[in-house]
This record gives structure tokens, C-alpha cells and sequence, in this order.
């Protein structure tokens, strides 16, 4: 049974299609990739399955629960980072987090056990008590990784989460979703680094113009284009 | 309420608090800004009328004929001064070297003399303030030596000068030292409380909203499953809190302010003639105001603030921009100021009962009544229930334009 399945999505922005038709489906447990070139359509595909965006055509089940009908229940139950995301600068990064820990109704013991394990996995010790507003970029981005999971969700989709971390940071956070993949659950993963893709995700779909042009494991699509990585992979998906 | 409202309620005060520019509209300025203004203006007034009385005024008197009793009672006046001119005395009044020109004509004391009407010309300047000025002094001369002639036609008639006597108004006033001064609050209050009721919470309205849309955290609070319904009603709170805030400190720090400075000084200056004698009475205001007034101003007060946080709110959530959000909002603040200020300041404006359901105007009205201890049960629920009623119908749309996507990502 899959957990989330994107049925025949379409989204139009005025007279532009920005997402084409594209279907797929993750399974239990899977670390799923979203590769696609710039402008291929992919946060809006993420945006529409967090219920902020609404599609023009098709749906999107996430567990069984419609992302037109019973939108509250599935931004219950996934955790969504999308690119060029903000933080309360007002505010410490504890202070950011706990108020969206309060937003999903955990309770005051369990959000402070969460905080302080997502401070120790996301290596956010140093900062996490600190003006979110004097955050360099990467902390920003740790801490929008930490809000986003807050509330331990099943699903988890993160939209270039990596962007503008060093090498250090990029390890620490997909270790971390290595570590968030549980059962019941899946990993949704866009990235343009064909490298971290290629060693975390079991399976990839490859977007180009909003529509897909490729779904397969990894290693098949490697064996179908006869290439060694999977950015060779993805450079010869693109010139057809 | 629900717990997420008070939850988004708590951290966008808390948020907006550590932001010194909420501090400033809430606090700071309608603290200082408001007694500053209203109470400098009449100091300011005062001064003027004062430093009018004390003027001498310069007055050239063009002899075409002779007028020597006349001419001696200008000169025996106090702060007049009489100066030759040469040249056309229009023009020297014009370009403001002389206040006022008197010509007297060639036959003045013949006229006199003969028990006949004499003329005398004024050349005066009505928009001058100083020529103003001489001119009722001059008035108030001539009226005098009128007097004095008629008195000395009497005696040589031997006629009593008694008959003279004419008729005299004693003024008396029934309105109650209360009256007045709820009046004169009247003319300030319902102002300061509908300014403040729109200024106090605009800053920390589009910081809440437009604001939040502009630093991208909009996005992440769109995400948790919290009802739109309940962001809104959170983020509403907020600034009617703020908004109440500054409405109450306004009123309370100009309440202070009027306390210690004395009263309105020279509002009740005695007469309208611009000051010839520029008696200047210090009126203390008696402004003890009843309970029951205080709680009346307060929740129409709240309700205005209700309202006009709904509408900037929704006008803020609507734009995509700080810029955008404040250019929406500064005209709108006028419309609404414009017919507050006109109702306000009309004199013997007799509102009829529909202007109670007219926003702000409805509010100012309603003040300016309870200051002056006048309490309509109809005009006091038509007001409460007509600001409800938008508040709600305000609300109402922005719940809808946050659960628009359109404007969560609007080119
Ligand atoms: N709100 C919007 N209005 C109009 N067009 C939009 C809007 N959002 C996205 N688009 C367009 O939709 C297309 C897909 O954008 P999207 O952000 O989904 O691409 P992406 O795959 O995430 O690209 P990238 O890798 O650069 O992040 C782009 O051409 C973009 O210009
Ligand atoms: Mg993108």
C-alpha cells in the first residue's frame, strides 16, 4: 500500500501549466527523490501536497486522507520544508519552535523533549537560544528543518534542504532524514545534488517541463541508460 | 475562544511587543503626541490673543478736513500709534507698513457742528490680523465719542443725558460648568479616540499580516493544521489589543496633561471681536465625568477598536507587501477621518438617527452626547449593534482572503 499517491496532478498558474498531469506513488518506508531542473514544477508539486497551493486538476492522497476533502488531517500528518522559508527573527530558535509545537497541540513535556532532541540531532545546541533574526543561513535552515518536524509527522517532504549548508551541515541533515524514515511513513526529497540523491533515495522521479519522464530505483534507471551515476542519468533524461 | 487562538494570540503580542515601532504607535506617541498637540495649541492660542491685546497697532490719519476732538481721543488711546504717510495710503495698507488708514473728509466738523451725519473712512485690511485688531479698536472708539457727543448735545439742550441710557445685555449662561467643559472634551475626545482607534494598531497589523507574507514565515503557519478561521481571529486580537492600548493611553495621558496645565485657558475668551480689549478669562474646566459615561466611552471605544482592526487587518492581509499594505491604508485612513472631523466640528449639527449606523461617525456622535451627560438608549444601541455588525462583516472577509491561496502567492 502506498502512503502518498499523486494522482494525475495538474496546476495552471493563469495561462501557464506549471505541473502537467504527473502521477506517482511512495511507498512504506521509501526515501523517495524529486529531481527535476529548475522551473520543472517540483515545490509546486510539494505546495500542493502541503495544502497550500490547490491543484487545478487531480488530487494527491497523503495516507489514505484527500488533500482537497480532508485537508486538516494531512497537514496533521506531514512535515514540510519548502525553499526560501522564513523564520520569526523576533524570536530564539526555541521560542520559534515551540510556538509551532503549541500550533500542533503538543503537550508542553513532550514539545520540550522534542525540542531538545532536535537540538542534539540537528546539532542546533549552540544557537537554539539565540535571536533566530542573527542566524546565519544554514542555521536558518536547520531550525526551519526542526519546525517542520516538530511534531514528529509520518510523512516527511523537504524541498532542497541542503541549500546553502556546508559539508558538514548537509551530512548532519540527511542523516537526520535518514533517521526520520519510519514505518508507517515515507521521506519525499528534492534536491538538484545528484550525489546526496543518488546514496539516500530508494526510488526517484525525475520531473522536466511538469511532466515526468522518468520513475524508477535508482539502480534501474542507472542500468537503463547504461551510466554510473545517476547525474549521467539525469543529464541523458534531459536531452531527449 | 480556542487554544490555538490564544496560542497565536500570545506569540504575535509577545512578537510585536519586542519590535520598537509597536512600542512607539502604542505607547510612545499617543502619549506624548496627543497633550502635546491640543494642549500647545490652546497654550499656543492663548499666546496669540494675549500678545493681540498687547500690539500697538500703527494708524495714519489723512486730514481733509478738520477733526480735532476726534483726533485728540485716537491720540490719548492707549496702543495706538499714529504715523504720517506718504504716498497712497492704500498701498501702505496693502503691503502691510500701516494697519489701518482713517481719511476725514473735508466738512467733518461743519457736519458736526450742524448736528448733521459725518462719515469717516476706514481703509482696513480684513485678512490682516493687526488690521483686525485696529479697526475694532478704532469702532470702540468712535463708539465712545458718539456717546460723548450726544451727551454734550443733551446738556446744551438741557436734557437729561439719562435718556441715553440704552439697552444692556447681561450674558448669562445655563449651560453647567459641565456642559461647557463636556463640550469643549467633545470637540477633542471623539477625535483622539477614533485617530488612535485606527493609528494604534496599524503598525503592528501589517507587521502581523503583509509583514509575515513579506519575511516568508506565512508559509510555515499555513502548514500546521490550525484553521484559518483561528489564525485570523489570533492575529485580530492582537491588534485590537495593541489599538486599545494606545486609545487608552491617548486619553489617559491627556487627561494628565490636562489636569496639570490648568484647563483650556483662553477657549472661553470673552466676546468674538478678535480681541479689542483681548479679555482673556482662564476657564479650569470642570470635566467630572460619571461612571457610567467612563464605561460607555470605553465599550463604544472597544467596538470602534474591534471594527477598524477587522477592515486595516483584512486590507493588510490582502496586500502582498509591507509598501503595498500602507499605501492601501493611508487613504483609507482619510476617508474615514474626513467625515469624523466635518460632524465634529459642524456647530449645531442635529444628527438624525441614521447617522448613528454610519462607522466612526457614529462613535464620534455618540462621545460627543455622553460628554454632555445626554444618554439615548436608541442612538447608543443603534451605534454598539452597527460597529458589531461590521466588525463581524470585517472579520468575515478576512477569514476568506487568508484561505485564498491567490494571496498567499500573488504576483
Ligand atoms: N505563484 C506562481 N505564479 C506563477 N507562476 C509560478 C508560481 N509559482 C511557480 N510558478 C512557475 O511554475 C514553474 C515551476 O516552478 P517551481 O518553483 O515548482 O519549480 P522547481 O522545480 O521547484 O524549480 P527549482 O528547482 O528552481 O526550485 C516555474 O516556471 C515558475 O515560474
Ligand atoms: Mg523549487
Amino acid at each position: 500500500m502506498s502512503i502518498l499517491s499523486v494522482k494525475n496532478l495538474t496546476k495552471e498558474f493563469k495561462n501557464f501549466k506549471a505541473v502537467d498531469g504527473v502521477s506517482f506513488d511512495v511507498g512504506e518506508g521509501e526515501i523517495f527523490g524529486l529531481l527535476g531542473p529548475n522551473g520543472a514544477g517540483k515545490t509546486t508539486i510539494i505546495r500542493i501536497i502541503a495544502t497550500v497551493l490547490a491543484p487545478t486538476r487531480g488530487t494527491v492522497e497523503v495516507l489514505g486522507f484527500d488533500i482537497i476533502k480532508n485537508s486538516e488531517e494531512v497537514r496533521k500528518n506531514i512535515g514540510v520544508l519548502t525553499t526560501d522559508i522564513g523564520v520569526y527573527e523576533r524570536f530564539s530558535g526555541r521560542e520559534n519552535l515551540r510556538y509551532f509545537g503549541e500550533l500542533y497541540g503538543l503537550s508542553k513535556e513532550v514539545l520540550e523533549k522534542r525540542i531538545n532532541e532536535l537540538s542534539n540531532l540537528l546539532e542546533m545546541r549552540d544557537f537554539i537560544d539565540r535571536k533566530a533574526g542573527k542566524y546565519s543561513t544554514g542555521m536558518k535552515q536547520k531550525l526551519a528543518i526542526a519546525r517542520s518536524v516538530i511534531h514528529d509527522p509520518k510523512v516527511l517532504i523537504f524541498d532542497e534542504p541542503t541549500a546553502g549548508l556546508d559539508v558538514l551541515a548537509s551530512q548532519t541533515v540527511l542523516n537526520f532524514m535518514r533517521q526520520s524514515k519510519k514505518p508507517g511513513g515515507c521521506v519525499i526529497f528534492s534536491t538538484h545534488q545528484m550525489h546526496d540523491a543518488e546514496k539516500l533515495c530508494d526510488r526517484v522521479v525525475i520531473i522536466h517541463k511538469g511532466k515526468v519522464i522518468a520513475n524508477d530505483k535508482v539502480e534501474a534507471l542507472k542500468s537503463k541508460t547504461s551510466s554510473d551515476y545517476l547525474e549521467d542519468v539525469f543529464m541523458k533524461m534531459m536531452r531527449v | 475562544m480556542s487554544k490555538t487562538i490564544l496560542t497565536i494570540f500570545k506569540k504575535e503580542l509577545k512578537d510585536t511587543i519586542r519590535d520598537r515601532r509597536t512600542l512607539m504607535a502604542m505607547v510612545v506617541m499617543p502619549m506624548l503626541l496627543m497633550p502635546v498637540m491640543t494642549i500647545g495649541m490652546f497654550k499656543f492660542m492663548e499666546y496669540q490673543v494675549e500678545k493681540q491685546g498687547e500690539k500697538v497697532v500703527k494708524i495714519s490719519i489723512i486730514e481733509k478736513g478738520e477733526a480735532p476732538a476726534l483726533i485728540e481721543m485716537i491720540k490719548n488711546q492707549e496702543k495706538i500709534e499714529i504715523v504720517e504717510t506718504d504716498g497712497e495710503i492704500k498701498d501702505a495698507v496693502t503691503n502691510g507698513d500701516l494697519d489701518l488708514g482713517i481719511i476725514i473728509p473735508e466738512n467733518f466738523q461743519e457736519n458736526i457742528d450742524d448736528q448733521e451725519v459725518a462719515n469717516i473712512t476706514i481703509i482696513q485690511k480684513s485678512t490682516d490680523i493687526d488690521s483686525g485688531s485696529a479697526l475694532a479698536r478704532i469702532s470702540f472708539l468712535v463708539a465712545n465719542f458718539n456717546d460723548q457727543l450726544l451727551q454734550e448735545r443733551f446738556a446744551d439742550q438741557e436734557i437729561n443725558p439719562e435718556i441715553l441710557s440704552k439697552v444692556i445685555i447681561i450674558p448669562e449662561d445655563v449651560a453647567t460648568e459641565k456642559e461647557t467643559g463636556g463640550f469643549l472634551l467633545g470637540l477633542i475626545i471623539p477625535l483622539f479616540i477614533v485617530m488612535w482607534a485606527i493609528t494604534g494598531g496599524q503598525y503592528t497589523a501589517i507587521d502581523v499580516s503583509a509583514g509575515e507574507k513579506e519575511r516568508k514565515t506565512l508559509e510555515s503557519l499555513l502548514l500546521t493544521p490550525v484553521k484559518r478561521m483561528d489564525i485570523v481571529f489570533g492575529k485580530f486580537l492582537t491588534v485590537s489589543a495593541v489599538a486599545l492600548t494606545s486609545v487608552i493611553v491617548a486619553i489617559g495621558s491627556f487627561y494628565v496633561a490636562l489636569i496639570y496645565s490648568g484647563g483650556f485657558g483662553s477657549m472661553m475668551q470673552d466676546g468674538q471681536s478678535s480681541g479689542a480689549e483681548g479679555i482673556v478669562e482662564s476657564a479650569a474646566i470642570n470635566f467630572s465625568i460619571e461612571p457610567q459615561a467612563v464605561l460607555l466611552l470605553l465599550a463604544v471605544s472597544l467596538f470602534l477598536v474591534l471594527m477598524f482592526s477587522a477592515i486595516i487587518l483584512s486590507i493588510a492581509i490582502f496586500a502582498k507587501s509591507f509598501k503595498e499594505a500602507q499605501s492601501y491604508i493611508g487613504p483609507s485612513y482619510l476617508v474615514v477621518i474626513l467625515p469624523v472631523v466635518l460632524v465634529n466640528s459642524m456647530p449645531g449639527f442635529e444628527p438624525t438617527l441614521w447617522f448613528f449606523a454610519i462607522p466612526a461617525v457614529n462613535a464620534t456622535l455618540l462621545f460627543k452626547e455622553v460628554l454632555m451627560g445626554v444618554y439615548d438608549s436608541g442612538h447608543i444601541l443603534l451605534t454598539l449593534s452597527s460597529l458589531i455588525v461590521y466588525s463581524v462583516i470585517a472579520i468575515f472577509i478576512a477569514t476568506k482572503i487568508y484561505s485564498k491561496e491567490g494571496v498567499l502567492f500573488r504576483d
